[in-house]
């Protein structure tokens, strides 16, 4: 009796193991199948990100490409203007393109960085075009102005102001155009700003286009060497110009200078 | 120093991100590596001129290898960013103090990398 007790024990202890280790293969099944479920979502997690990756990349390459045809587009606009400009003033020739890399060089002496650079570009060869509003018999008179004539010619900075005044891609070349007349003694015009209160693109630009019109032959007279134009400039510091824009100017070398004028012509 | 970049980090889905991200950006040839030591082979046999180093990487760690990659003349004048943990600004200092030149903090900005390897990689306009 003593033995049969004892087998029915162990059958049923076997059969209650059995159904333990049924429940434990279903369970490692059912892990093993959401093992299986997260490695896919996490595969499709990582394509997805992947996608986001190259999406970003592509986009910002537009955009880079665009905001430099924009600039471009800019240039071409202000060069063209700045041409129509000359255009009509016969022997100025490429004035504005000289006076612009003579002002780039003397704002670079200053410490003036790439990016605010281009910036003044704009309003360097614009600084003439309030000129497009002034009368022909004025602009070409061979010989000297009236005092009339003098006072209308004197409207150019002003007029150009206003010409560009309503364009927000050309709001830094304002400045230049309105104030490139001005003098550091404050005897300049239109109106009459002294010292500091000229804006420093202005006080850059004056001192450039002095050395332009110095150096080129006119019909009145031949152009001066770089050293006389520089003695000359600096004389006028504190009278017609910024005496640290005349120190900065007075660090560049001639060779630069001579570059300039061999590139551009 | 070539036009190659080198990614250096031991999980394979943030190299993937980020030479998927950095593709034709800024014209880099770019080369992996899974960790320190490889990243030191990669570097002597590709010279790139711009290296992305993870810090926690078995073998020998991202400071270690940025120190022997400053140490070695064939690459010690590559630009190399390290990339640190978002806790790490004692990190940070020791990056720099092994001669990273920049560093990005994880999860570190795509915008950001971009604009690093844009500026480094010197895009034409």
């Amino acid at each position: 009796m003593r033995v049969a007790g004892e087998e029915t024990a162990l059958r049923e202890e076997v059969a209650r193991l059995t159904r333990e280790l049924e429940s434990l293969q279903h369970k490692l099944h059912e892990a093993r199948s959401e093992l299986g479920r997260q490695e896919l979502a996490s595969g499709r997690n990582e394509r997805q990100l992947e996608r986001y990756a190259a999406d970003l990349r592509e986009t910002f390459k537009q955009e880079r490409s665009r905001s430099q045809q924009l600039r471009r587009s800019y240039m071409a606009t202000v060069r063209a203007l700045s041409n129509a400009v000359e255009a009509r003033d016969a022997y100025t020739g490429k004035h504005a393109e000289r006076v612009t890399a003579y002002g780039i060089e003397i704002a670079r002496a200053l410490g003036i960085r790439s990016a605010e650079l281009a910036e003044l570009e704009f309003g360097f060869l614009l600084h003439d075009i309030g000129k497009l509003a002034i009368a022909d018999a004025i602009l070409f008179k061979p010989g000297p102005l009236t005092d009339e004539e003098r006072a209308l010619m004197a409207r150019h900075p002003l007029a150009g102001a206003e010409i560009v005044g309503g364009i927000e891609f050309l709001a830094q070349a304002a400045p230049v155009i309105r104030s490139h007349h001005e003098r550091w003694d404050g005897l300049g015009y239109p109106d009459g700003l002294a010292g500091a209160e000229i804006p420093l693109a202005a006080r850059m630009f004056s001192e450039a286009d002095v050395l332009d019109a110095l150096t080129t032959d006119r019909p009145y007279r031949p152009a001066s060497s770089l050293a006389v134009a520089r003695e000359m400039i600096s004389t006028q510091a504190g009278r017609q110009f910024d005496p640290q824009v005349v120190a900065a100017f007075n660090t560049i070398p001639d060779q630069t200078f001579v570059h300039i004028r061999t590139e551009i012509g | 120093m070539t036009r190659a970049a080198l990614v250096v980090d031991d999980d394979p889905f943030i190299r993937k991100l980020i030479v998927t991200t950095l593709e034709d950006v800024a014209q880099f040839e770019i080369h992996e590596a899974a960790d320190g030591i490889e990243a030191l082979e990669v570097a002597r046999r590709e010279r790139p001129s711009l290296v992305f180093l993870d810090i926690d990487m078995p073998r020998i760690d991202g400071i270690d290898a940025c120190r022997q990659l400053r140490a070695d003349s064939a690459t010690s004048a590559t630009t190399i960013v390290m990339l640190t943990a978002a806790d790490g600004d004692a990190i940070e200092r020791e990056a720099v103090a092994a001669g990273a030149d920049l560093y990005l903090t994880k999860p570190f900005s795509p915008l950001d990398l971009l604009r690093l390897v844009d500026r480094v990689g010197g895009q034409p306009s």
